[in-house]
């Protein structure tokens, strides 16, 4: 209890400054699952552990003091009730950090399911009448594509074909179940956003690479990412650089080297660490619980 | 580099995709299209009776309009919808926070450096 309870947050730590250099060199679709899916556990088992670390206050009630005094029990203290105190808010803090994403999360489900309206419901392709070049994901069932009149114009025929298929594999993959999940995680506990943001990188690289099999060309992948950059940055300049974990010229320069290895390996090391934590968690939950038994009799 | 070549692979794409195809080429130009033209813009060895297909279910959806511009056979994208959803989404938009800025964009902001090193792959064909 007194040192596993901390193992979640440490690895948090270790999870997320291994995180880029796995989102370099191993093949974006596995590297993406394995860290949405190292990253949830984590978030879990840290949540969990300012539970348990939280949980230890429950010596102070003063119900528990004078049942203990009466009968000549002197009460553990696993942690120092600075400690315990932190974790409550730290966790009030949590809680706050998740609804946020989930009303976020809403509030853009909302609106997609607005743009889609009026189309035939088994459409793929959604056209918006707009001079603003923009194209994107709309996730559900069935999942659709959005793009503009503008993108759509700006672009040559294999080109619009590596865009539909860049989208199509958004959708067939369920990045945004992905996404979600990973935004939950760094909500969760904010050491991880390291972590989401290499996986909002990722999502874009199995995309790419997914339109590039699709489309059979690499080169013409990497065109049509070139061409849509350069039509998005003349219809809205000055949101340079907000955007470096997505680089474009990042995407662009992947694609112009052959595909990386899937180096299942490196996959099962980063489940691994992902692994740990929850079990620091369970081993910590199995401390407290002999500790409460000890301090609330009964149990 | 891999790849086979972005030609021939029509008959591996469905229904679906080809419907999108087809829109998203009528939608690229200001010009109504014939089924000919759209199969030669598209390549890939599409066949024409394939095209004409699709023209007929994509104006049984109403999303595709005939005989446009005194042209017998041309097809023009329907707007109604596409407008509104344009709408909705300047719409969402201009209204902060950005529910947009959430998604998976296909591509986002570039630096100066990175916006010339763009042109100079395109080889000065650039938009």
């Amino acid at each position: 209890m007194r040192i596993d309870v901390y193992v979640p947050l440490v690895l948090a730590l270790l999870l997320a400054s291994v995180a880029p250099a796995v989102g370099r060199r191993v093949s974006p679709g596995l590297a993406a699952r394995v860290l949405v899916t190292a990253a949830a556990l984590t978030a879990a088992a840290s949540t969990w552990a300012l539970l348990l670390l939280g949980a230890t206050l429950v010596d102070q009630a003063p119900a528990v003091i004078a049942e203990a005094g009466e009968e000549g029990r002197i009460l553990p203290e696993p942690v120092p009730e600075t400690v315990a105190v932190l974790a409550v808010a730290a966790l009030a803090v949590v809680g706050h950090r998740v609804r946020r994403v989930v009303r976020a999360h809403l509030a853009t489900r909302r609106v997609l399911h607005r743009l889609c309206e009026g189309h035939p419901p088994d459409s793929e392709l959604v056209v918006a009448a707009s001079p603003s070049p923009q194209a994107f994901a709309i996730p559900g069932r069935p999942g659709r594509i959005l793009v503009t009149a503008a993108m759509l114009s700006a672009l040559e025929p294999a080109e619009r074909r590596v865009l539909l298929a860049h989208e199509r594999a958004h959708l067939t993959h369920r990045h945004a179940v992905l996404s979600t999940a990973v935004a939950l995680a760094a909500a969760a506990n904010p050491l991880l956003t390291p972590v989401r943001d290499t996986v909002a990188f990722l999502l874009e690289r199995w995309a790419d690479e997914e339109a590039a099999s699709a489309v059979g060309d690499r080169n013409t992948t990497a065109r049509a990412l070139a061409r849509a950059a350069l039509v998005s940055q003349r219809a809205r300049p000055g949101c340079a650089l907000h955007f470096s974990e997505h680089a474009v010229t990042r995407r662009i320069a992947a694609l112009r080297t052959a595909p990386p290895p899937v180096m299942r390996s490196v996959g099962a090391a980063v489940l691994a660490l992902g692994a740990l934590p929850a079990l620091g968690a369970a081993d910590a939950t199995g401390d407290l619980v002999q500790l409460l038994a000890g301090t609330l009799p009964g149990w | 580099m891999a790849g086979t070549g972005p030609h021939g692979r029509a008959e591996r794409r469905s229904a679906g995709e080809l419907e999108s195809e087809v829109l998203a080429t009528l939608w690229a130009t200001d010009d109504a299209l014939t089924p000919a033209e759209i199969q030669t813009e598209i390549g890939g060895g599409l066949a024409y009776n394939t095209v004409h297909t699709i023209l007929k279910r994509l104006y049984d959806k109403g999303l595709v309009l005939r005989d446009v511009d005194g042209r017998r056979g041309a097809y023009r994208p329907a707007k109604n919808a596409a407008q509104l959803t344009a709408e909705a989404m300047h719409e969402a938009l201009d209204r902060g926070p950005d529910p947009i800025a959430a998604l998976q964009q296909f591509v986002t902001g570039l630096s100066r450096q990175e916006e010339e090193a763009l042109r100079d792959l395109l080889g000065g064909t650039g938009p």
